[in-house]
């Protein structure tokens, strides 16, 4: 009879909560795990750090675009190129936080639409008028705008000359430097949310609702997982979702040989936050991450525990990117079957986490394939 | 309890064996009519199907959907003009078309069945394209480069996209081209060529019944009439597969084809594309036949199935756009919400199979979009979830699918 009650319950629990209203805000998590100590962890130990560290090189990149454009020479491109790179590198640990305010000002898209549109910066340019804050000019800001007038404007003699003695010369200069200047202004406002009243509501929401902190952090983790890393800087260049490759939309076209760097620095930081690892030896994890929510969890598939199988599914990727040529295009190109099969491996991952996982933490993707048009 | 569970097993069996209404015409009558496994009808050895006038307003709604973007090159009187095209001007970029003496205009709310002793009504919703023409350009096209803020028409990002929207939040040329499937596509087949008021029209019957075909064309009017139904959901299918379309669906239009595919890409709905395709076939084949009720019954099956369609793609934007209105995502949600726009008017031209009118009056879709616009001042940029949710279950509910079912497509 107990049982048959229990049942009876259970039916009606599920009516009620499907036919419920929306406004799940006081919805309590229905497990036991520390959200709080969790969400401690990824603000403290991960995105504030990284958000910190990106800052720093931004600041870097904006004295070397200053130097660079006080004195255009070999010397003073060489430091813009190596800013660059480094702050390019610091970005590939933060894309995946694209929430609060990043969310609001399409933080991502602003810093790192690629393939970028050279022939609408050179229009800018040679009309001597731009507005950066505009959606349209998306595809010409970012770092991919500034892989393109470091490293796509002819040899390096040529290129200093367009910023010497070319007729556009000071068009060039003052559009390198808004470029910079822009993805600075968007980075502190995001950071200093962070650092101003967003970090104290991100830990303290620790509602297993959509609007959770929880909720949102795991979405615009998997989003970016599956739309900007997999697809993105793999997929779309090989040719996954067109049927032919594309290599002009590889991530840094321009300099081609750090394509791959990037990827694997974005991975490594899929990985590392899947796994809760502090950003630095300075920020000592506090243990709680994904991998130990499903481990508390004790979920399975397969009877493996889903978290050894998706750290282990990134190893097998990772064992897939490491056969990659440095240069994209190249690989592209010459064998795009070992890009296929890079993707094949880091698709394998979204299986896992975007289906298994969620289930297993109860979690509701918020997001849906674009419509196409 | 476990009686009742197996009880309950029972009458869910029972139910949905009870369900499945297969009365396609296969079981009795001397003569049972089989539709053949094309679209493919022929007379003397030749064909008899024909709806190139379908294609030519398809082409010319694309271009006109297309050149709605256009701010640089497009006016006001340009578009008008490619929506009301008259014979010979030099309005689209297709000189076959410019040659046409047809237009979208003149089809748009202009079915026999809804809108021949409905004049008022029938010029209300010409110019409401009209006006969404007149607003892309009075208001959307000057600021085309102004970041649109609430109250203020330009650009919104969506994702790497940028949408150009106006004052309210709406994509005008988004709601044209979403309410175009219904004012004009899903009107013209379900409210015009389905109707027995345009096939049974003048003395189709008796010339169908003695095979007097039209003039020198080869098919017989009412044969004629059926084909030009098909014609605007394949028309836009590449010549040599417009008897075979359903390998494309989706990909032929950006109208009621395009939608279809994405309805039957849901695994919820998954089949109603070969559902249409087939009630096409046997509805032709019937006509051949002579066999009115096997006509007329398949009629009523397209009929409730695109009916579906834009109840279902309706629900399915507003979802969305719930989804993205929540995360604050506005570029993203008003890019969903004005197709849903498009949709919310396009239900006006659904049909009843048992009334024979619209599933939703003329007032309950106006009450849609004015809830849809008026949670504040700014229109879309103020719109709420539960709004949203409220029109989503009322469309909905008149249907045998959920919000969710419809939610969860793509």
């Amino acid at each position: 009879m107990k049982k048959n009650i229990t049942f009876i319950l259970i039916i009606l629990l599920a009516f009620v909560s499907a036919c419920g209203v929306d406004d799940t805000s006081d919805i309590q998590p229905t497990d036991s795990y520390d959200r709080s100590a969790l969400l401690v962890n990824w603000a403290d130990n991960i995105i504030i750090p990284g958000y910190a560290n990106f800052s720093q090189k931004l600041t870097a990149l904006e004295v070397a675009s200053e130097d660079f454009t006080q004195s255009p020479s070999a010397i003073s491109l060489d430091g813009i190129r190596n800013s660059w790179l480094d702050a390019n590198i610091a970005f590939q640990k933060i894309s995946m936080f694209e929430i609060g305010r990043a969310q609001t000002l399409n933080y991502r898209n602003r810093l790192n639409v690629y393939p970028t549109n050279s022939q609408e910066i050179e229009g800018y340019i040679s009309a001597n008028s731009w507005n950066l804050e505009l959606p349209s000019t998306i595809d010409a800001q970012g770092f991919s705008a500034l892989d393109y007038l470091l490293y796509g404007l002819g040899t390096d003699q040529e290129l200093l000359e367009k910023f010497t003695t070319g007729p556009n010369a000071s068009s060039y200069k003052m559009y390198l430097l808004d470029l910079v200047t822009t993805m600075q202004n968007l980075t502190s406002e995001v950071f200093s949310d962070w650092n101003n009243g967003y970090r104290a509501s991100y830990i303290t929401n620790i509602s297993s609702s959509a609007s959770g902190s929880v909720d949102q952090t795991v979405n615009a983790f998997l989003f970016y997982y599956e739309k900007a890393l997999r697809a993105g800087k793999v997929g779309i260049p090989a040719g996954v979702f067109s049927g032919s490759p594309l290599p002009q939309n590889v991530e840094s076209y321009y300099n081609q040989t750090v394509s791959k760097l990037l990827l694997t620095q974005a991975l490594n930081a899929t990985v590392d936050f899947f796994n809760g690892k502090g950003f630095s030896s300075e920020y000592q994890s506090n243990g709680f991450s994904l991998n130990s929510y499903l481990e508390a969890l004790g979920s399975e598939k397969n009877d493996a525990s889903l978290e050894t199988l998706i750290n282990n599914q990134f190893q097998v990727a990772f064992s897939k990117i490491e056969l990659l040529n440095d240069n994209f295009i190249q690989q592209i190109t010459n064998d795009n079957t070992k890009m296929l099969e890079a993707y094949d491996e880091l698709q394998r991952n979204v299986i896992l986490m975007k289906v298994d996982m969620l289930q297993a933490l109860s979690i509701d993707v918020n997001y849906v394939d674009a419509d196409g048009d | 309890m476990k009686k009742i569970l197996l009880l309950s097993c029972f009458i869910s069996i029972f139910l949905s064996s009870c369900d499945t209404n297969d009365d396609s015409g296969l079981c009795c009558g001397p003569d049972p009519i089989i539709a053949p496994q094309n679209y493919a009808f022929l007379r003397n050895n030749e064909s008899t199907v024909k709806f190139t006038g379908q294609t030519t307003r398809i082409f010319m709604a694309e271009e006109i959907i297309s050149a709605l973007k256009n701010n640089d090159t497009q006016t006001q009187s340009s578009l008008l003009a490619m929506f009301d095209h008259q014979e010979g001007a030099a309005d689209f970029s297709d000189p076959e078309l410019n040659a046409s003496g047809k237009s979208v205009r003149s089809k748009t709310a202009a079915s026999s069945d809804y809108f021949s002793a409905n004049a008022t009504e029938a010029a209300e919703i010409k110019s409401m394209f009209d006006s969404y023409i007149g607003i892309q350009t009075s208001e959307v096209f000057p600021n085309w480069n102004t970041v649109a803020t609430p109250g203020v028409a330009g650009q919104i990002a969506d994702g790497s996209d940028t949408r150009y929207i106006g004052a309210n939040g709406l994509e005008y040329n988004q709601a044209f081209a979403k309410g175009l499937i219904g004012a004009f596509v899903t009107d013209q087949i379900l409210n015009n060529y389905l109707s027995p008021s345009v096939l049974d029209a003048g003395d189709n019957v008796s010339n169908n019944d003695n095979d007097i075909t039209d003039g020198d064309n080869n098919y017989t009017t009412m044969e004629h009439k059926w084909d030009e139904a098909y014609g605007y959901l394949f028309g836009g299918v590449a010549q040599e597969n417009q008897a075979d379309p359903l390998p494309s669906i989706g990909q032929n239009d950006s109208f009621l084809n395009k939608y279809v595919g994405k309805t039957n890409s849901d695994s919820d709905f998954e089949g109603i594309a070969q559902d249409i395709f087939d009630a096409f076939k046997l509805g032709r084949a019937a006509i051949v036949g002579k066999d009115y009720d096997v006509r007329n019954t398949q009629a009523a099956i397209l009929q409730e199935k695109i009916s579906q369609v834009i109840a279902i793609r309706a629900v399915y934007y507003l979802q969305t756009g719930k989804l993205s209105i929540e995360s604050g995502n506005f570029g993203a949600a008003f890019h969903d919400l004005s197709e849903g726009y498009g949709f919310l008017t396009s239900l006006r031209f659904t049909r009843d199979t048992q009334t024979g009118t619209s599933i939703f009056t003329r007032s309950e879709v106006g009450s849609f979009i004015s809830e849809l616009m008026s949670d504040g001042p700014n229109g879309l940029w103020d719109v709420t979830p539960a709004t949203l949710d409220t029109i989503s279950e009322q469309i909905a509910s008149k249907f045998d699918f959920t919000v969710a079912q419809a939610a969860s497509s793509n």
